[in-house]
């Protein structure tokens, strides 16, 4: 559609107005993060300290490398329910190959480390195989398919710990997961690893170029001779592997291995991602907007531990700040199409 | 007024005066009169955007603002809406069946009214009596039956009876034969004729000449959103109307193309793709033909003859259920787009919604598919920018800055996107499914000189279009396509649009 005659006096104001509303998705979580990040400093005195930073980089660890694959996903426009019950069979699988205290009631077989850890790794990408060809080739949605997968990881951990707790992980393992550098803990060196190789494979490689064209127009992409499938395969073994990672450290960073461990990350990461902007209808977002999800998610649940609040109450606020980002994420892909249309 | 009640068929059901309609500012009727008579079949035929679907939609209340007047019945009308016109007796079948898959044929017949007793629904009064009404039309078929699991054309006879139980008098139906083969075309006449009977009216719109002749008492043939002439049917035949739809004798002749032209493709070019009885579902079969080096194939047919599935078919969208394809003499199973890709088979789809991507700059769009080539691990965007440019400059898109977005560029300019694509890979074949769709005269030459030149170069490139003028303006051989099957080929031979039509 064109504009008729007399825009010449409208056009910049509008221009940046459309510019304004594309770049909603990114603004919002930024906004959020130093609006959270100005209320806990005025409301706590310990918040603002260096101390507390490095706690949250710490607790913000295990979910942010879940998020990493997560987006990869999520930029797909496909969902993931599966990773935080991958990332509880890879610290058991680990734990499982590792020789365990003569208290621990687990009949096991020790191997060395690195073979537990590859183990540990081939293992998930197996499961996200798994995934990938339930969704490209039978054709199960993503959601449903995962949500199956779900309950498959969760019942190889059972089967192999029954019940029980174990402790022991390889070296390697540990010191990653628990272990410091100059005060800095392994973990979180980890973390900004896989954001930022997670960022280049997004924003400098051939695959991230299909990960956000699959996830902006599939079909187009498909019309254009991409292997939509590949890419969809490929960003469900990903997301396997990255839980892998993060679930090995995870078990390290808290000592042992138990059946359901990781559920309550199913939550965060998937909620660090969307907060994030990272539309929920594929193709816009990217990690830039994971970091920014993860910041406001550490710093809210971080910062609600320093404010006098109830404990219970907390969950509910969660859930409303978490209902929030999602009505920001919908609504900013609407002023996002609108914008283009206003355009056009 | 008058001068109606003088005219035979003065009892008309339906009598439309004067019509005029314009879309910002395109005419698209022009004064426009039109009648249908009591227990008539009224034949109506044109070519695509000659005014026959926007006069039919004013008469079922789709379009309301117009010029003229309509008289249903003898009293003025005019609808707000679409349940207006069906409530004043007028239903129609569009050539997309409207029908619920998953309900039963009782079900679907009496779909928004459905009898009840105590709140619940009356299942065998609904049974009866949906068996009742179609013992009526003559179809028998029991009412309990999943609407999914029937044949195209007796859903269609479904559709048409709920209809005709809606109470309408006036029914008009949208290429009704496109989907059918002989024998339920045969079925869907039986009917019709049994509904002239019982005195309604019937309002039938085809493109397949040999069917309006077969079942009409008059023809009305529009064109340019002008009637042009209505006759009873026993004093016309096919040559007389496709005289009239394509204006040949006529002074306002305008776009179309009345001239013989002269077919002539090279012998000597190779064979780069080729199928073999190639059959898809119910969409085509026993298809056998090949693309040639250096030659444009047309295909021309009918909406809904076969060909967007075929363009599938061929680009590895679609898996075909028979047959076999060659590219270069060897045999090949396309596993999905990407293998055609690779295969040097590319596709421009009829809908560039489907091949675009609107929230991402104009080189991207254009680099997508030879991104293998620019760039094996890392992305090169300096690369990916100079290719874009040097086709937007070929191909002349406005604004030259590939760094635009795609959704601020204009359709046509779009259009020019979703080709240079291709172009920037040069595919050994490329299918264009309907290139000149909707675009202007200047734009519709661009492509005709983009294509030669392609073709000039060697490739092999393949012309789907419903419309003649495309095809006979792009196409050294023509195969036409009718109901999923090849019926004809020209080559080597003078043809006009009139022979194209003949055949189809």
């Amino acid at each position: 559609m064109t504009i008729p005659a007399q825009p010449t006096l409208v056009k910049p104001a509008m221009r940046r107005r459309a510019f304004l509303r594309s770049q909603m998705r990114n603004i919002a979580p930024f906004v959020t993060l130093i609006a959270l990040v100005a209320f806990f400093w005025a409301a706590s005195p310990s918040f603002a300290t260096m101390d507390n930073v490095a706690n949250i980089l710490t607790q913000i660890s295990v979910a942010g490398i879940m998020a990493v694959g997560l987006t990869f996903v999520i930029l797909c426009a496909e969902i993931d329910l599966s990773f935080a019950a991958i990332a509880n069979a890879a610290g058991i699988v680990v734990a499982y190959f590792t020789a365990q205290a003569s208290y621990v009631n687990v009949h096991n077989i020790p191997l060395p480390g690195g073979v537990a850890i590859v183990l540990a790794i081939l293992a998930c990408a197996a499961l996200g195989l798994v995934n990938a060809f339930g969704l490209t080739v039978i054709g199960l949605p993503s959601f449903i398919m995962t949500l199956a997968m779900m309950q498959i990881a969760a019942g190889i951990c059972a089967l192999l710990v029954r019940g029980q707790i174990v402790y022991a992980v390889p070296d390697l393992v540990k010191e990653l997961g628990a272990g410091s550098i100059g005060g800095i803990p392994w973990i979180v060196i980890v973390l900004a690893a896989f954001l930022l190789a997670g960022h280049i494979v997004l924003t400098y490689t051939r695959f991230g170029r299909y990960v956000y064209m699959v996830g902006g127009n599939r079909e187009a992409a498909e019309y254009s001779g991409v292997n939509v499938n590949r890419v969809l395969a490929a960003v469900l073994v990903i997301s396997a592997v990255c839980a892998g990672v993060a679930g090995m450290l995870g078990v390290a960073h808290f000592g042992s291995a138990q059946q359901n461990e990781f559920d309550g990350y199913l939550l965060d990461a998937i909620a660090a991602v969307v907060v994030g902007g990272t539309s929920l209808f594929g193709g816009r977002g990217g990690i830039g907007n994971t970091i920014i999800g993860l910041c406001v998610l550490g710093v809210l649940n971080n910062g609600l531990d320093h404010v006098q609040i109830d404990s219970f109450l907390k969950i509910l606020i969660r859930g409303l700040i978490l209902l929030a980002a999602l009505i920001i994420n919908v609504y900013a892909q609407n002023l996002r199409s609108g914008a283009v249309q206003e355009a056009e | 007024m008058i001068v109606f009640e003088e005219r035979p068929g003065a009892d008309a059901r339906l009598r439309m005066e004067g019509i005029s309609k314009s879309f910002g500012g395109v005419a698209a009727l022009r004064d426009v009169d039109f009648e249908l008579g009591r227990g008539q079949i009224h034949g109506l035929v044109g070519e695509n955007g000659a005014g026959k679907s926007t006069l039919m939609k004013i008469i079922a209340g789709v379009h309301n603002t117009y010029q003229g007047r309509m008289l249903v019945e003898g009293k003025e009308v005019r609808f707000g809406s679409a349940r207006d016109a069906l409530d004043a007796g007028i239903g129609m079948v569009h050539q997309e069946l409207s029908v619920v898959p998953y309900l039963t044929v009782a079900e679907n017949v009496y779909l928004g009214k459905q009898p009840t007793r105590m709140g619940m629904i009356d299942w065998k009064t609904m049974e009866e009596g949906a068996s009742a009404q179609l013992r009526n039309l003559g179809i028998d078929v029991n009412p309990r039956t999943i609407m999914g699991d029937l044949p195209i054309g007796l859903q269609q006879l479904i559709e048409l009876a709920r209809v005709l139980f809606s109470g309408a008098r006036i029914i008009i139906l949208d290429e009704p034969t496109s989907a059918l083969s002989p024998p339920e075309v045969h079925k869907l006449f039986e009917v019709l004729k049994g509904v002239r009977e019982s005195g309604r009216s019937i309002v039938f719109i085809s493109h397949f000449l040999d069917d309006i002749l077969s079942i009409s008492d008059v023809v009305t043939i529009f064109r340019n959103g002008r009637r042009v002439a209505t006759d009873r049917t026993e004093n016309i035949d096919k040559t007389w109307v496709i005289e009239r739809m394509i204006g040949r004798g006529h002074e306002d002749i305008e776009e179309s193309y009345t001239g013989a032209i002269a077919l002539s493709s090279e012998p000597t070019g190779t064979a780069v793709l080729s199928a073999r009885d190639l059959s898809f579902g119910r969409a085509f079969s026993g298809l056998s033909f090949e693309a040639r080096a250096g030659e444009v194939l047309g295909i021309y047919g009918f909406m809904g003859c076969g060909q967007i599935e075929l363009s599938r078919v061929l680009f590895g969208k679609l898996a075909p259920n028979g047959g076999a394809l060659s590219v270069n003499g060897n045999e090949m199973k396309l596993k999905n787009t990407a293998a055609a890709r690779r295969a040097g088979i590319a596709l421009v789809p009829e809908s560039r919604r489907s091949m675009l991507f609107y929230q991402e700059p104009v080189f991207k769009n254009i680099s997508i598919s030879s991104l293998g080539r620019i760039a094996k691990l890392w992305l090169k965007p300096r690369a990916e920018k100079r290719i874009a440019e040097r086709q937007t400059k070929d191909l002349n898109i406005r604004p030259p800055n590939v760094a635009n977005l795609l959704g601020n560029l204009s359709g046509g300019n779009q259009q020019k996107v979703a080709l240079a694509k291709w172009l920037a890979y040069r595919p050994r074949v490329l299918i264009l499914s309907e290139p000149t769709r909707g675009m202007d005269v200047g734009a519709k030459d661009d492509v005709v000189k983009i294509v030669r030149k392609l073709r000039d170069e060697g490739m092999a490139i393949i012309v789907i279009s419903a419309e003649p003028e495309t095809v006979l303006s792009l196409a050294d051989r023509i195969l036409v396509m009718k109901k999923g099957r090849i019926v004809h080929e020209f080559a080597n031979e003078t043809i006009s649009k009139d022979g194209l039509l003949e055949v189809a």
